[in-house]
């Protein structure tokens, strides 16, 4: 609750600030700062909890909050990244428009979306997280005002968005029709053998609506044009923490509410699964600029967060924290990577391993950890995820599918590398790679290695 | 036969849903759109009262829903109108099928 | 669905004769003036007369000429604003209840507002003259 707050205060001061000051660099220092200061009140809050151990979830604003720890520790989580986030990219998001204050404040209100989703107990409290995380978002996708691109991606993110809005409170009203309540433990009485109708169609509105939300394949046709026209660091952050988040709420609402009911909404979501496995990985191949292909990407991940929701087990809730965090560290370093460089695609990465042998290395680290390459964190993500699979043992063709893409999703990852290493070429860079920004990159590369080595660390629940 | 039943509100909520997602899907206008979007939402909120008043008439959760329904409907608007009005300065036209910078 | 129709009031046409009535005698009354200022005016048409009205000004140009686009950031700020007043309707009614808590919270709510408000005069978004 405390994080809460803090991320409410924190967007209003970056609003502020920005009236007060036009100093770009000094806003962007005072973001990190207050992001520092808002990662510290989560470890904060997670301490607390762990010295809190055997007392129940505290839970706040009329039960329609309980915070447990693992809504804590997800928090804590994510705004790590977020704070990575804004180390990295930091300076890029200066870069994009003169509202520079008003994007951090934006992102700090994003930041109190997630929390709220992660800890959420009641439907309306699952509605204004997703509303707090998205409105922010059309607003970012279209920030670089002059640009065609930037303003059709904010377009469409809204119409998409709000559309999806409409279909899951429809689902929300159905369940509300079948059960009374908002409350998500009381969907548990829901009966299995004779289920309402209404119930039951309540369920699919809601696997649509969030299907919608975390670009789920029938549903995801916003995604590319979204993610390609958006400016290049909102991307970044829309496509990681953004995406991590709608997936534990996702996750949380089906594994706390709909668990018994499984054989009622297993077999949708694996089919939406595989399509998003199939679109995600087949489509992403055929990409010319890297940043589409990113876009695709993510699709292709959250086909693999999406296993995570289809095996009802506490393995799944191990896995979807180690594949947020994992494809979260990953991503955003690559784009980090993407933005230095002038042209985004392929041809632009030719020959970048002469001209900047680190940035190179750093990318290969990122592309191995989305692939999925053995001793990198994307590795032990997808590894616990398919053992949560495999564990739930229904849906073992899907498992076996998932490694077939995964197989073809090391190609499209890997044609960057070998245009960077093999081909001859000019990579033309925006502007110098300072020490600040290999710091960095090296920092999140140590950090995508040190998931990939203990992904223990992570599941300190 | 004269009373207005649950079903009657139902009937019209439902008649309200799809004709807002028929206009989504249907109409190329933006401002259009959006109206399509409000009326999703406000057979939505109707679904909710209607489910509190018949159903549920104890507790006045359904209400409360649609309050922040309302009031987050109009933040969406917000946000619309501003994507509507910066698309029309750089597009000068607010029909969804002449935005296609981006085709695959 | 059976016992989903317990909760409606006894409303049968007859509860309805006094709005019936009402209605009768309201337009009733706007015919029976209309007509008579009719009959008993003095009919005088004169060009003057036939222009709009506005406020004794010379009329200028077209109505329907497109507002400026500050009309429209005024009139959404005006919506997002009058829209969040909503929230006042159930603690006015539930005031004595909540107590000191509650007005906490409404306090809260207000400040929250008003940094916003703030944040508007600002940044100049209310500024009609550029």
């Amino acid at each position: 609750m405390k994080a809460i707050i803090a991320a409410t205060i924190i967007g209003v001061i970056m609003m502020f600030a920005s009236i007060l000051s036009n100093n770009k660099s000094g806003i962007v220092s005072l973001a990190t700062v207050l992001f520092f200061f808002l990662f510290g009140i989560n470890i904060w809050e997670v301490y607390e909890s762990i010295n809190a151990t055997g007392v129940a979830a505290p839970a706040y604003l009329n039960n329609m909050m309980s915070l447990d720890s693992f809504a804590i520790w997800f928090s804590m989580l994510m705004s790590g990244c977020a704070l990575l986030y804004i180390l990295l990219l930091g300076k890029e998001i200066a870069k994009v428009g003169k509202h520079v204050g008003e994007y951090f404040a934006l992102i700090a209100f994003i930041m109190v979306g997630i929390y709220l989703l992660a800890g959420y107990s009641n439907m309306l409290m699952l509605f204004i997280g997703i509303e707090i995380l998205s409105i922010p978002q059309y607003i970012l996708a279209g920030s670089d005002k002059r640009n065609l691109k930037s303003t059709e991606a904010s377009l469409k993110y809204f119409l998409m968005g709000s559309f999806s809005t409409g279909i899951l409170l429809m689902g929300i009203a159905m369940l509300y029709g079948a059960t009374g309540s908002f409350d998500i433990i009381n969907f548990r009485m829901l009966q299995t053998d004779a289920l309402n109708p209404l119930a039951l169609s309540g369920i699919l509105f809601l696997i649509i609506g969030l299907g919608f939300k975390v670009s789920a394949a029938p549903m995801h046709m916003w995604t590319p044009d979204v993610y390609d026209g958006s400016p290049t660091p909102f991307t970044a952050f829309m496509s990681t923490i953004v995406k991590a988040g709608v997936f534990v709420a996702f996750l949380r609402l089906f594994h706390a509410s709909f668990g018994n009911l499984t054989n009622h909404w297993m077999m949708i979501v694996a089919v939406i699964t595989a399509t998003t496995l199939f679109i995600g990985n087949i489509t992403a191949v055929f990409q010319q600029s890297v940043k589409r292909m990113l876009a695709y990407s993510s699709i292709a991940q959250a086909g693999f967060m999406l296993f995570a929701i289809l095996s009802v087990n506490a393995t799944a809730w191990q896995g979807i924290v180690i594949y947020a965090v994992a494809y979260s560290v990953a991503t955003i370093g690559m784009f980090a990577v993407l933005i230095k460089l002038k042209d985004y695609t392929y041809d632009g990465f030719n020959g970048l391993a002469k001209k900047e042998p680190a940035l190179a290395f750093f990318t290969t680290i990122f592309l191995m950890s989305l692939a999925g390459i053995p001793l990198t964190g994307g590795f032990m993500a997808k590894y616990f995820v398919l053992l949560a699979a495999v564990q739930q043992g229904q849906v073992m063709w899907l498992v076996i599918f998932a490694l077939i893409m995964a197989a073809v999703s090391v190609y499209y990852y890997f044609k960057v590398i070998i245009a960077m290493y093999f081909k001859t070429g000019e990579a033309e860079l925006n502007h110098e790679v300072t020490g600040y920004d290999k710091l960095m990159l090296g920092i999140t590369c140590l950090l995508v290695i040190l998931i990939g080595l203990m992904p223990q660390l992570l599941l300190n629940l | 036969m004269n009373e207005i039943s649950l079903n009657h509100y139902l009937f019209v909520s439902c008649a309200l849903f799809f004709i807002g997602v028929y206009g989504f899907l249907t109409r190329r206008n933006l401002i259009t759109m959006l109206m399509a979007i409000e009326l999703i939402l406000n057979s939505i909120n109707i679904n909710f009262i209607v489910f509190n008043k018949f159903l549920f008439p104890d507790k006045l959760d359904g209400l409360f829903f649609t309050i922040f329904i309302i009031t987050i409907a109009a933040a969406e608007a917000a946000v619309a109108i501003a994507i509507i009005i910066n698309l029309y300065r750089n597009y000068k036209t607010i029909d969804v099928e002449e935005t296609n910078t981006m085709k695959f | 669905m059976n016992t989903l129709m317990l909760a409606v009031e006894q409303s049968t046409p007859i509860n309805y004769l006094p709005v019936v009535l009402q209605l009768l005698v309201a337009i009733g009354f706007v015919i029976f003036m209309v007509g008579v200022t009719h009959l008993l005016g003095p009919k005088r048409k004169t060009a003057d007369k036939l222009i709009n009205f506005e406020s004794g000004i010379p009329q200028v140009g077209n109505a329907r000429q497109p507002m400026a686009i500050k009309y429209f950031l005024v009139a959404i700020l005006f919506v997002l604003f009058d829209v969040e007043v909503i929230f006042f309707y159930p603690y006015a009614i539930n005031f004595k209840e909540l107590g000191t808590e509650g007005f906490m919270a409404v306090l809260m709510f207000v400040a929250f507002f008003l940094c916003g408000f703030i944040y508007i005069i600002k940044k100049g978004a209310l500024e009609w003259e550029e």
